[in-house]
C-alpha cells in the first residue's frame, strides 16, 4: 500500500534531477535527495498516523460563559404599596403583561402610573395565556374586575384659587353675549390688559393689531416712531431727527467733512482728559493725549 | 367628426330633456327589461307572501302554540321586507337618487341604503370613539348603535369626540336622530358628563347635562332641536352649558338616545325624583328603572379655554375661581439598611 506511494517521490525525484541542470539555485538539493531515498531500508514503515488532541477555540462549540447577572425579576410583591414611576417588574420579554394603573417599558419593564397596591393576575377574557401585573386604588380591590364594570379612577388633583380670575374680561364677555357674538379681543382690551405699559406709547398702541404669532401688540415701525410723535404733540423731549441727510458715496467733500469734524470731535475729547490729568494710564498714552 | 355613437349623437341633437329610463341606447333598454322583469318577479313574490300571511292569521286552529305562529309570522313580515328591498335595489334611479341625498325615507329601499352607508363608516367611528374613551363601560355596560345620531352647534357638526368650543355648546345643540326600521317611536335623549373632578373625594362624578323624554321620532323626522323641546312634557333637565375647569382633565360629553319600550311614555314625576338629580347622575340605573334601550350614541369632549369663565358665569355655575393642580405623591422612604452589612 505504501510503495506506490513512495513511488512518485522516485519520480518526483527523478524529474527535479533532470530540471536540476536547467535551475541552478535548486541543483545541490536536487543532488543530494536521490541518494537518500536508495538508502532507505527496504523493510515495511511504521505508520504512525497520529491525530493531535486539538479543541475550537470559537464558535458555537463553547457556549457562552455565565455573564453577570441582570438583576431582572420582581422588585415589588403582590399588595405591596407603590407609587407612580415604581418599578415593578424587570424582564426580558413580555413575561408579564402591563394591567390596569401600570406601564411598560422600552425594555418591558413594568413599572406603577398610580400610587397604589400591586396585583399579579391573569384575564382571560382578555387573552387566555397572558399573565398581567395591575396596580389597583383600593388594598381589597380584585383584579380582574368583573367585564363592562364602571373603571375605578382617581382625581389625583387639588383645588386651588385660579392665579387670574380677570372679572373685568367677564363681565365683557357677557356684554358681548347680549350681542350674541363671541368676539377677539379688539386692540383696545390688548392694550388694557397690559400690553402697552408705557404711557407714551399709548398712541402707538392705537394701531394693535394681530401680529405674527398671535398677539396684539403694536408694530415695530410704531414704537420706533413713538419719541417723534411724542415730542410733535408736545408731551416728550425735543428730539434731533435722525439722520435728515442721505449718504451719498461719491461726495468726497462731505466725507472729509466728516472726518475733520470727528477728529476735532476726539482732541477736544482728549484736551478735556489732559485737563483733568491722567489716571493711571502709562506715559505713552498720556504723550500721544498731548 | 362627432364623438359617439349614432344613438349618442341623435341624443346629444335633442337636448338634454330626454328622461333617465328613454335614453337611446339599445344595451342599457335590454338592461333596464331584465331589471324591469325581476322587479316584477319580486313584487309578485311579496304578494304571495302576503297572501300567505293573511291566511296564516286567518287560520284558526293553529297547529301549534300562539308563540309559534307569532314567530312564523314575524319571519314572514321580516321576508317581506327584505323582498321590497329587492325590488327596487338594482334599479339605478333609485341608486342615483339615494346619491344625491333625496332619497325618500319613509320607502324600504332607501332607508336599507342609508342604513348601509352609515355602517360603513360612521358606526364604525363612533365605536371606535366610545370604547377608545372608555364611554362604554363608563357610562353604560354596553350599547348596540342602530341609530344614527349626528350632533350640530350653531350649524357645526362635532364629530364623535371633538373637543367643542365652550361658548359654541353654549347653546343646546340640534340632533339628527336617524333610525332606519319603519315606524314612531319615543325616546329619552342624555347628555351626561362622567368627568365631574370631586376634589373632598379624589374621584370623578357624572352631571346630567340635559334630559328628555318622550321624544317622537321617525325615519322622516329626525331632526330634535333640544332648545325647542316642550317644558312641560319632556324636558326634566334643561340645557347646562358643558364646562370644564381649569386644570381638570377633558370632560367627555356624551350623548345617548335610549329607546322607551313599546310607545310607553316615561312619567316625568318620576324621572325627575331624587336618583336622577343633576349631579350624581347615573345613566345605568336611569335606563334600568325606566326599562330603556340605548340604541343611539354620540360624544364630543370640553376643555377650559377663554371663554369658560364667561360660560360658566352666564349658567350660573360657581367654580370658575378654581383651578385644579396635581397633587403631590409623597416618595416612599428609602428602607434604612443594616450597617452590620456593608463591610
Amino acid at each position: 500500500m505504501l510503495l506506490p506511494r513512495i513511488a512518485p517521490s522516485f519520480r518526483a525525484a527523478s524529474n527535479s534531477a533532470s530540471r536540476a541542470a536547467r535551475s541552478p539555485c535548486s541543483a545541490c538539493t536536487a543532488s543530494t535527495r536521490p541518494t537518500t531515498t536508495a538508502q532507505r531500508p527496504r523493510s515495511p514503515p511504521i505508520l504512525n498516523f497520529v491525530r493531535n488532541a486539538h479543541h475550537k477555540s470559537e464558535g458555537r462549540a463553547n457556549g457562552p460563559k455565565q455573564g453577570p447577572g441582570k438583576r431582572l425579576g420582581a422588585k415589588k410583591t403582590g399588595e405591596q404599596y407603590v407609587i407612580p414611576g415604581n418599578i415593578i417588574f424587570r424582564q426580558r420579554g413580555t413575561q408579564w403583561h402591563p394591567g390596569e394603573n401600570v406601564g411598560i417599558g422600552r425594555d418591558h419593564t413594568i413599572f406603577a402610573l398610580e400610587p397604589g397596591y400591586v396585583k399579579y393576575y391573569r384575564n382571560p377574557d382578555l387573552h387566555p395565556k397572558r399573565r398581567y401585573i395591575g396596580v389597583v386604588l383600593q388594598r381589597n380591590d380584585v383584579l380582574p374586575r368583573p367585564p363592562n364594570a364602571t373603571r375605578h379612577r382617581r382625581l389625583g388633583m387639588i383645588a386651588v384659587p385660579r392665579i387670574d380670575p380677570d372679572t373685568t374680561a367677564i363681565s365683557e364677555l357677557e356684554s358681548d353675549a347680549l350681542a350674541g357674538i363671541p368676539s377677539l379681543p379688539t386692540a383696545h382690551e390688548a392694550v388694557s390688559s397690559g400690553t402697552a405699559t408705557d404711557p407714551s406709547l399709548s398712541k402707538t398702541s392705537t394701531y394693535a393689531a394681530l401680529q405674527p404669532r398671535e398677539h396684539y401688540r403694536a408694530a415695530n415701525w410704531e414704537i420706533g416712531r413713538a419719541p417723534d410723535r411724542a415730542a410733535e404733540s408736545g408731551t416728550g423731549p425735543e428730539r434731533q431727527r435722525v439722520s435728515p441727510h442721505k449718504f451719498v458715496k461719491k461726495d468726497r467733500f462731505a466725507a472729509l467733512k466728516a472726518r475733520k469734524a470727528r477728529a476735532a470731535k476726539i482732541a477736544e475729547k482728549r484736551g478735556a482728559m489732559g485737563q483733568r490729568g491722567p489716571k493711571g494710564k502709562d506715559k505713552k498714552k498720556r504723550r500721544r493725549g498731548r | 367628426m362627432p364623438i359617439g355613437s349614432r344613438r349618442r349623437r341623435a341624443a346629444a341633437a335633442v337636448g338634454g330633456n330626454v328622461p333617465f329610463e328613454q335614453l337611446p341606447y339599445q344595451c342599457f333598454q335590454e338592461a333596464r327589461k331584465v331589471l324591469q322583469a325581476d322587479r316584477e318577479e319580486k313584487v309578485r313574490l311579496i304578494d304571495v307572501e302576503r297572501q300567505r300571511i293573511a291566511r296564516l292569521e286567518a287560520q284558526e286552529p293553529f297547529p301549534g302554540t300562539p308563540a309559534q305562529k307569532q314567530l312564523r309570522l314575524q319571519s314572514m313580515r321580516k321576508h317581506v321586507e327584505y323582498l321590497k328591498v329587492q325590488a327596487d335595489i338594482n334599479d339605478p334611479m333609485v341608486k342615483k337618487i339615494f346619491e344625491d341625498g333625496k332619497g325618500d325615507m319613509s320607502k324600504p329601499v332607501y332607508r336599507h341604503l342609508a342604513d348601509r352607508k352609515w355602517r360603513s363608516y360612521r358606526r364604525l367611528l363612533i365605536m371606535q370613539r366610545i370604547i377608545q374613551m372608555n364611554v362604554v363601560p363608563d357610562l353604560l355596560p354596553h350599547i348596540d348603535p342602530v341609530i344614527d345620531l349626528s350632533i350640530s352647534f350653531r350649524g357645526k357638526t362635532a364629530h364623535p369626540g371633538d373637543f367643542v368650543e365652550s361658548t359654541l355648546s353654549e347653546e343646546a345643540p340640534i340632533l339628527k336622530i336617524q333610525p332606519f326600521d319603519r315606524g314612531e317611536r319615543l325616546v329619552t335623549i342624555a347628555v351626561v358628563d362622567p368627568d365631574v373632578p370631586v376634589a373632598e373625594e379624589d374621584t370623578f362624578k357624572h352631571r346630567c347635562h340635559f334630559l328628555a323624554c318622550n321624544v317622537r321620532i321617525s325615519p322622516t323626522s329626525p331632526m330634535v332641536k333640544l332648545a325647542d323641546l316642550d317644558q312641560e312634557s319632556q324636558v326634566v333637565h334643561s340645557w347646562l352649558p358643558p364646562f370644564a375647569q381649569k386644570g381638570t382633565p377633558y370632560h367627555r360629553l356624551a350623548v345617548f338616545v335610549l329607546q322607551q319600550p313599546g310607545l310607553e311614555r316615561v312619567d316625568l314625576e318620576v324621572a325627575n325624583s331624587k336618583a336622577a338629580q343633576r349631579d350624581g347622575f347615573y345613566l345605568r340605573g336611569f335606563a334600568t328603572r325606566h326599562r330603556l334601550a340605548p340604541t343611539g350614541v354620540g360624544l364630543f369632549r370640553t376643555q377650559w379655554d377663554e371663554g369658560t369663565a364667561g360660560v360658566m358665569h352666564r349658567a350660573g355655575v360657581e367654580g370658575a375661581d378654581i383651578e385644579f393642580k396635581r397633587k403631590r405623591i409623597e416618595p416612599m422612604p428609602y428602607k434604612r439598611k443594616d450597617g452590620s452589612r456593608f463591610r
